[in-house]
């Protein structure tokens, strides 16, 4: 099987460029990460992040023929040849596949993605009925592997300004909990034209997340508590 | 959020709009010159058109805006390009009023 991987040191190299890499022992069922691990085997110079191997950490997310995804759940029989490899689009490349997730992070980190409660901390757990628990599936899954963000070409444009699919679906996670009590500050926080509202529902996000979450569903519910908010 | 608002109900005012023109357009003859301005002598259809114009004006500002907020990242030429937009759009708001005022007023 034959691979065509991006390849960039900035330490020797003045520009990135393809590597081709062949790969012969091909086992049934083998994954993308594994197949790397092989060629890791052949060209220890070759960088990628990787970890849990089953699609839970999200660290091997890469942009594979074209297409964001994890190398770990990427079954080889689904790719065709050569499979072309790249780091995730729109980052700062650190090495070969390694890029800065710095900004993802920064902007993770500005949703405020805790609970924020103003009441006195109860004596018990905070309670929740499964009906108000049902409303954060499909937002709690999401592991911040970033497939979703740098697949978005509002990200692309506005990286430092817009907030991105992943940060927005965990802002809406906070959102939609029960037991938080910061919506108000949560949705000022996301006013202006940028943060939020650089989404055009283009749906990249949906279309590659590689837990089938839906952030465009979730920007969109965002946008339904602020016209509600303001009524 | 206002703009996206603003983008929201100005397009669903125009998709009304446009699909009652269809309508009309497919189950009406065609008409001549007189028709024409009888038709949009009319105090209803001339309210309408003007909540049309209005709403493709509107909606034109703020999707133009929006796409030059994308792709054009230099403050100083978006602002340029903006400012060219704002004026051409007002220049066919005043052209439409003027027509509008017009045909109602004869």
């Amino acid at each position: 099987m034959r691979f065509r991987i991006y390849r960039y040191n900035p330490e020797t190299d003045q520009k990135p460029h393809m590597q081709e890499y062949v790969l012969e022992e091909i086992q049934p069922g083998m994954m993308l990460r594994d197949a790397l691990l092989k060629l890791k085997e052949q060209d220890e110079t070759l960088v990628f992040r990787h970890s849990c191997g089953e699609g839970v950490c999200g660290s091997d997310a890469m942009n594979i023929n074209g297409r964001n995804g994890l190398a770990c759940i990427t079954p080889l029989e689904s790719l065709k040849t050569p499979v072309e490899i790249r780091p995730v689009p729109g980052m700062p490349v650190i090495r070969d596949l390694v890029v800065d997730m710095g900004q993802f992070y920064h902007h993770y980190r500005a949703i405020k993605p805790y609970l924020i409660v103003h009441d006195p901390e109860p004596e018990v757990e905070y309670r929740q009925s499964p009906e108000e628990r049902e409303k954060l599936d499909g937002l709690y899954e999401c592991i911040l592997c970033g497939c979703c963000s740098t697949s978005c070409p509002s990200f692309w444009w506005n990286p430092d300004k817009f907030r991105g699919p992943a940060a927005l679906l965990q802002a809406y996670r906070f959102l939609a909990d029960s037991r938080d009590q910061a919506t108000a500050q949560r949705l000022e926080e996301l006013e202006g034209p940028y943060r939020l509202f650089r989404c055009h529902t283009i749906m990249n996000c949906v279309n590659v997340c590689p837990k089938g979450l839906n952030p465009t569903a979730a920007i969109n519910n965002i946008k339904k508590l602020m016209v509600k908010d303001m009524v | 959020m206002r703009a996206w608002l603003i983008q929201r109900l100005s397009a669903v005012y125009l998709s009304l709009f446009l699909l009652y023109v269809l309508f009309w357009w497919l189950t009406t003859d065609r008409l001549s010159y007189t028709e024409w301005r009888q038709l949009i002598g009319q105090p209803f259809m001339a309210v309408a058109l003007g909540l049309f114009f209005s709403a493709l004006l509107v909606h034109a500002w703020v999707g133009m805006r929006d796409v030059l907020v994308d792709y054009i990242p230099h403050i100083g030429l978006r602002f340029f390009i903006l400012i060219g937009v704002a004026l051409f759009l007002l220049a066919l708001g005043i052209w439409a009023a003027l027509i509008l005022v017009a045909v109602v007023m004869i």
